[in-house]
Order: C-alpha cells, then structure tokens, then sequence
C-alpha cells in the first residue's frame, strides 16, 4: 500500500517534471530523425511543399483514430467503418457538388452520424459481438455503395469528382485548423467530460461501471454519436482531399481503417507519456513522414511499405514498454 | 434505546434455480456494526448486494428509516445513505484514481461540461483526510497499482457519498496490519457518529472484536443473531457450519520440524525496482517459512522473486537440490516449484476458463501424451479427481470459474498446485476471502504438504496465521528482514509486531 501522506503534493511536480523530460526528449529525437532522413533524401524530405504534403495526408487518418480512440476506449470494435466512409464521402460529394460548402459538411456528417448511430445501437440492443455486427454491416454498407454507384439516377454524381472550389477542408491551411478546432472539442470530450470518463469506464471494467450506476446502453448510444460525427467529419476530409471515392466491395473497405489503426497502436504506445488524444495527430504526422520518406526512397508502395509499418510498430512498441513495470504489490 | 435504520421482512432471492436467499428477516439499529458471517456460498454477499441495490430482490421488503426502499441500483442506494465496497469488484485500471473514487458522481465536478480532474483529486484527498485514511496518488491510473491501493480506493469511493451504513464485504483480508488498524478507527468514528456498518469477514476473532453484534447465515437462511461480547468463536463457527467446530485449526507443536536439505536459497538478494532489499534465508524440505510485515515491507515480492516472477537486481535465488538458478517464472515450474499469488482472479486464475482448464493448466507438460498432443482424458481424469480431493462444490469440471464462490475458486488455485509432484510451494494470503470451513481445509493440506516433505514460503497479512502455521518466521521492514523467530522461541503476536513497527 502506498502510504504517501506527505508526498501528494510533489507526486503531480514530479509527474509534471517527468513529462516535460519525456516532450524534450521526443521532440529532439523526432528532430534528429527527421535530420537524417533530410540527408538520406538529398533534402527534399524536409522540403516545405514535401512537410506540407505529409500534413495534409495526415489529416484523415488522424479523424478515423480519432475516433476508433473512443470506440477502443468503450471495448467495442466496428469493422464496417470502411463502409460508412465510403458513403458518408458520397454524400459529402453529392451534396457539395449540388449546394456547395453546407452540402460538403451536411452530406458527411448526416451519413457519418446516422450509419455509425445505426451500429452502436445494433451493438447496444442486439447483443451480436460488435465485430460480428460490424462485418455484416460493412457488406451491408458496400453493398448499399454498389447499388448507389450503379443507379442511373444519381450513380453518376457520387462517381465523380467533388468541385474545386469546395476542397478546402481538405487542403491547407483550412484543414489544419479543422484539425486543431477538432483536437481541442475531442481531448475535452475523451477527457475531461462525464461521459468520455463514463465511455472510458465501461471499457475499462464494464462491471465496476454498470455498479456505479453508469447506463451501459446510453453510453453506448453515446459512443454512437460521437464516433459517427467525428467519422462524419473524416468523410469529408477525405472527400476533399482525395477528391473522388471509389467503391469497395468483399469487406476492402476496411482499407480504409488500416493505417488509421496503425495511428492509434502508435498512440497507445505513447499514451503512458502522452495523452492519446494529442499522441493520435503527432504519431499520424510520423507515421506519414515515414511512408512519404519510403517512397522518396523508392521503395515500392504496398507490401514493403507495409512491411516496414509493421517493423516501426515493433519497434516502437519496444521503446514504449521499455522499463515498465506492471502490476507493483 | 437506539433508532431502527433497516428493516428486512421476507426477503428472497433466486439466481435460476438456486434459492440464494430464503425468507431473510435482518434488523440494523443506528450507530451499530454488525457482522455478516457464513461459509463460502452462505448467501452474505448476496443479502448485503441486495441492500446495496446490486441486485433486486424477487419477494419481501425492505425499510430504511422507516420508510419503503428498494433500491433500483448502488446509485440509487448511495443517494439513500447506503454504500458498499464489495468484495471483488475492483476499479478501473485505466482511469485515475480521483475519478475510480466519483465514478457515476462525475458531474459534481462539472462547470460548463468539462469535468475539473484537478477539483476531483482535491476532493478524494480530503475524503481521505477526513476519514484518516492513507493517502494514495489520486492523479495516477491505477492500472498496475496493487490490490491494497484498489481496495483503498474502493474505500474512499464508498465513503465519499457520506454513507449512513458502510457495507464492507471482506475488506481487512486485502488490508496490512497497519492499514487494517486505520480501518478499525474508521469503524469506531462510524459508530461513534451513529452510523452503522455491515461488515463480513472471514476471521471470526476480528469479527467477534470489532462488531456488537454478528449475524449467522447458512445455506441462505439466518441461523440468528448474537451479541459479539457475549459469544466464543468455536459457538460463531459452530454456528455456521452446524456442527462442532472447537479445537485449533493451527498447528499444535511449538518446535520447528523440517528436514536438513535446502530446497531453496536466497541469497543477498535485490529486487529490480528496490521493493525488497540483501535479502538471504534458506527454506528446508518439509519446513514451512512464514513472512510478515506491514504495507510497504516487501513480503509479497519475496514470493514473486522466489518463483520468478520479478527480476532481481542483484543476489542470487536457487533451487538447492538441483543447482538450478530461478530466473523465471518457466525455470520455476520445470523445477517443481508452485506459487499461489494473493490477488487469485487477476493474477493466479483463469477467470472465464473452466475448473477444468484451470487444473490442468500448471500440469500441462505431464498430461502431453507421446506426441506432445495434450490429452484430454488425461486432462478431465486430472481435474475430476481433483475437484473430488478438494471438494470443490461445482456442478462439474465444466463449469467457468467465475461461477465459482471465492472458497471455491481458492480451493482450485490451490489445488491445481498439489496435483504436481513439488519440492517447493509459494503460498501468498492462501486463505484470503475463505470461511473458516475451507480455511481449515487448506492448513489441513498444508501439514499434508509438510508431511510430505514439501518447502513452502508462507506470506500472509494474518498474524494469526503465519504464527500458527510457520516453523520460522521472517519479519520484514521497508523491504529488510527485520528478524527471522523460530517456532520454539518468543513466538507471540506481541513480539512480531515489535520487530514489525
């Protein structure tokens, strides 16, 4: 038992004062890599327009983990998020192409929301394993994508490619500020809100929660909305940034979702130091230098990429837990 | 005379088939600690999760004050004075510990939404303040904290809704001397303010000294209530068990008997991280070493040094008879070597694997067949027998073991262990959370063992306990062997807890 009477009020100095060693750390070694991954390329890595292209790629996948942050969070996985952002960025195209800025957001955000209310409510009523659920839903959702495409009547509007000028969500300097104003709203809600504690709860240990009073299925439901707005709004970075959105069908959707993950692993793994709300946009910057870094390199896009993905997850996955210590008696 | 604050008429319980609870009828006055005792599966913590509004109740009522209640939830229970710190409910390792202590009360801390974590902290602080209780680092997650920081948590949690009865549902076995004797003083504040308690615990003796009045269950009935001050604990454990109970379940020598080889030997050793420090002892076969001490003495990562589980810094653990140095826990197992941790559920069990599976897990290597395929006869031959030398009351080796009561579930994590050929055994807090019955069972296989010429290392928080069992005791301090007593010397609470403060 830790009898610290006398020692509470230094424990959060210490703590302060081990974080900010950590920052520096981190942000001298990230420098450091970056320097020399500047030599390794001749200097075109840290080239501003080459910086630039990093951080608008960066985007994206920094809303998808935003959000798979919170559904981690509740013990919950959903597999048809693929899906839902297949559709939710049709609609953002539809929409934007026929009524401008209010259609872009309207169109993402309504089919993000509503889609991902759908399964949170599925998860909440049906009691399917939510990866069961989520599987079934994202064929559903494929499906629905394959239909719309093919439909005389509109499948020519969502198979094209969203106005100039109403890209600027996805594009700099609008989309960092999106990003930024978005951080601020998501680290209150994941952390300093009753019912991001409440949804971090039930996913820590459902049985302390639900004895605490905690409402299982509200909270649930309330994963839902949060999860389905901040992927509606990754719908429409993505529609803005990639322009057009092709179909997927046979559960590739779930591509859409794979580096996203990758973010958040990254994030966990530094989430002892930092908080993962704040580690979710920094490890996406990284793990995007890192990919834009291989291709500058030449290294052929797709499996060696991957491949190189998966050794930096190891990797860092090492450093994070180095010295950790587990369950002290 | 004191006020009535609960009333209990008739009141039922059924988990399926099984009558949990039968025709209950409790009474609790104002300012009294009563205690709750019956053997594992008796129906306590069912009746005391039925005041505390975890689970409703399928006939009879209840008042509180006089007045109908019949609570929907522990919510609804705290907001009618009612708070309870169950037994195994534990927190949640991922959030800090200020916000495991207002869990469902967030919102008090609400301006505008945002939820003030600083005010939180400040606030379970001085709930410890107030009650005199240790403080622990309210800011940090207490993921990788220890069962005794959980439970002090769980405390505070309870007490932070200003309860007028304190339901505690084994809380001491989980607490050190030092910090059980905090719990004490809280205990007498509670009364002294004219609150009442609820207390189950499985030490009758503790029980007898801190309650005025205990409550007898058996198999879901009220056996009767009777004055702590005018009662025996053979009369509570008869009781309980509905028949004679007298005699010591102790050992009855007061001379250490083991044989001369060493099994095991410590030497000089220093735990990685400093929790323990140059410690050096021998365990004999057939000897049963006992270790004791307060909070923050070390005692438990002695055992998890000496079967592996925490590295060392410096020194040196081996198993004598075979030269062989512990390293890990695997070096341990290949060596005969058995460890039974204090925190069973989330350290020793498979809690949602069946009996079966938890049985035959340490045993896996000797029931491989000559393929190395595990065989599945040999598993179930395994786990039956044992389920029957144990008597473990399951329906069968099939069932999960969180369907289990805390008896049983020790019963097999103990088990499962002298099913093996060991020289060596590590038993921390064996009979935590167990009633008398099975806790007589386990010193029964503990003079077995000895018999048999096994080595064990005995940790435990009970003084009683390790003076009862230990053919020589270790008393550690800050993480130091303060003392090592033999059996036939000053061998007396009185003299270990001088050498423990």
């Amino acid at each position: 038992m830790d009898t610290k009477a006398n020692s509470n009020a230094a424990a959060p100095t210490k703590k302060k004062m081990g974080n900010l060693t950590f920052a520096i750390i981190f942000i001298v070694a990230v420098a450091v890599i970056f320097f020399l991954l500047n030599l390794l390329s001749g200097g075109i890595f840290l080239d501003g327009s080459n910086i630039k292209l990093i951080l608008s790629h960066s985007i994206y996948p920094t809303f998808v983990a935003w959000a798979l942050c919170f559904l981690f969070a509740c013990g919950y996985t959903d597999m048809s998020l693929g899906g839902v952002l297949v559709l939710g960025s049709f609609a953002s195209c539809l929409l934007g192409n026929m009524i401008g800025y209010p259609g872009v957001i309207i169109g993402g955000l309504v089919v993000g929301l509503i889609l991902v209310f759908i399964n949170f409510t599925i998860f909440a009523f049906t009691g399917i394993p939510s990866w069961i659920a989520g599987i079934s839903l994202g064929l559903i959702y494929e499906a629905l994508a394959v239909i719309i495409k093919g439909s005389k009547s509109i499948g020519k509007l969502v198979d094209t490619d969203l106005a100039s000028e109403y890209r600027a969500l996805g594009q700099l300097p609008g989309s960092v500020i999106l990003l930024l104003a978005a951080m601020v709203v998501i680290y209150f809600v994941y952390n300093r809100t009753t019912i991001g504690l409440n949804i971090r709860a039930m996913g820590g240990n459902k049985e302390v929660a639900r004895a605490m009073g905690i409402n299982i299925v509200k909270t649930l439901i309330a994963v839902g909305v949060i999860c389905g707005i901040i992927i509606g709004v990754g719908c429409i970075i993505q529609q803005s940034t990639n322009v057009r959105t092709t179909v997927k069908t046979g559960l590739t959707s779930m591509n859409m979702v794979f580096q996203p993950i990758a973010v958040v692993l990254l994030a966990q793994i530094l989430e002892r130091k930092i908080n993962i709300i704040i580690a979710v946009p920094i490890c996406s910057f990284f793990l995007y230098a890192i990919f834009n870094m291989l291709t500058i390199m030449h290294v052929p896009a797709g499996t060696l990429q991957d491949t190189c993905l998966g050794a930096f997850l190891v990797l860092f996955g090492i450093i994070g837990n180095w010295g950790y210590r587990g369950i002290v008696k | 005379m004191s006020e009535r604050i609960l009333e209990i008429r008739g009141l039922n319980k059924y988990f399926g088939p099984t009558h949990a609870n039968k025709n209950i009828d409790f009474d609790l006055d104002q300012g009294e600690i009563r205690g709750i005792i019956g053997e594992n599966g008796s129906g306590k913590s069912t009746l005391l999760s039925q005041i505390a509004g975890l689970y409703g109740s399928d006939s009879g009522t209840m008042k509180l004050n006089g007045k109908p209640y019949a609570p929907k939830s522990p919510l609804d229970a705290n907001s009618s004075g009612i708070a309870m710190v169950l037994q195994e409910l534990g927190v949640v390792g991922g959030l800090p510990a200020a916000v495991n202590v207002y869990l469902g009360h967030t919102g008090r801390f609400a301006k505008g939404g945002i939820v003030s974590l600083k005010d939180m902290a400040q606030a379970a602080y001085d709930e410890c303040d107030k009650w005199n209780l240790p403080k622990v680092d309210m800011t940090e997650r207490l993921e990788g904290t220890g069962i005794e920081t959980r439970k002090m948590v769980e405390l505070v949690r309870a007490l932070s809704v200003d309860p007028q009865i304190l339901i505690l549902d084994e809380v001491t076995q989980s607490l050190s001397l030092n910090n059980r004797n905090r719990l004490y003083e809280l205990i007498k504040r509670f009364k002294e303010m004219g609150r009442s308690i609820l207390l189950i615990t499985h030490d009758v003796e503790e029980m007898l000294e801190i309650t005025d009045t205990v409550t007898v269950l058996r198999d879901g009935e009220v056996i009767g209530t009777v004055k702590s001050a005018e009662v025996k604990p053979e009369d509570i454990r008869t009781m309980m068990v509905g028949r004679d109970m007298s005699g010591s379940y102790f050992r009855d020598d007061h001379t250490p008997t083991y044989r001369d080889e060493v099994i095991l030997k410590m030497d000089n050793v220093t735990s990685e991280f400093g929790e323990i420090s140059d410690i050096s002892f021998e365990v004999h076969a057939g000897e049963i070493l006992g270790f004791c001490g307060l909070s923050d003495s070390g005692i438990h990562t002695v055992g998890e040094v000496a079967y592996g589980l925490t590295k060392i810094r410096s020194g040196k653990v081996t198993l004598e008879q075979q030269g062989v140095e512990i390293t890990s826990a695997t070096t341990a197992l290949n060596s005969r070597a058995g460890y039974v941790p204090k925190d069973r559920d989330n350290q020793a069990l498979m809690i949602n694997a069946s009996i079966r599976d938890n049985f035959a897990l340490p045993s896996a290597k000797e029931l491989r067949g000559a393929a190395g395929i595990i065989s599945g006869g040999k598993v179930n031959a395994l786990s039956w027998k044992m389920k029957d030398k144990m008597s473990v009351k399951a329906r069968n080796i099939f069932q999960p073991m969180n369907a289990l009561s805390g008896g049983n579930k020790q019963k097999v994590n103990l088990g499962r262990w002298l099913a093996k050929d060991l020289q060596l055994l590590i038993l921390d807090c064996p009979t935590r959370g167990v009633d008398v019955g099975v806790k007589a069972y386990i010193y029964q296989l503990m003079k077995d063992a000895k018999e048999q010429g096994i080595a064990m290392i005995l940790i435990s928080d009970e003084l009683t306990e390790v003076l009862g069992m230990s053919d020589r005791l270790i008393v550690m301090k800050d993480g130091k062997m303060k003392k090592i007593i033999r059996r036939d010397e000053e061998f007396t609470e009185h003299s270990v807890i001088g050498e423990m403060i």
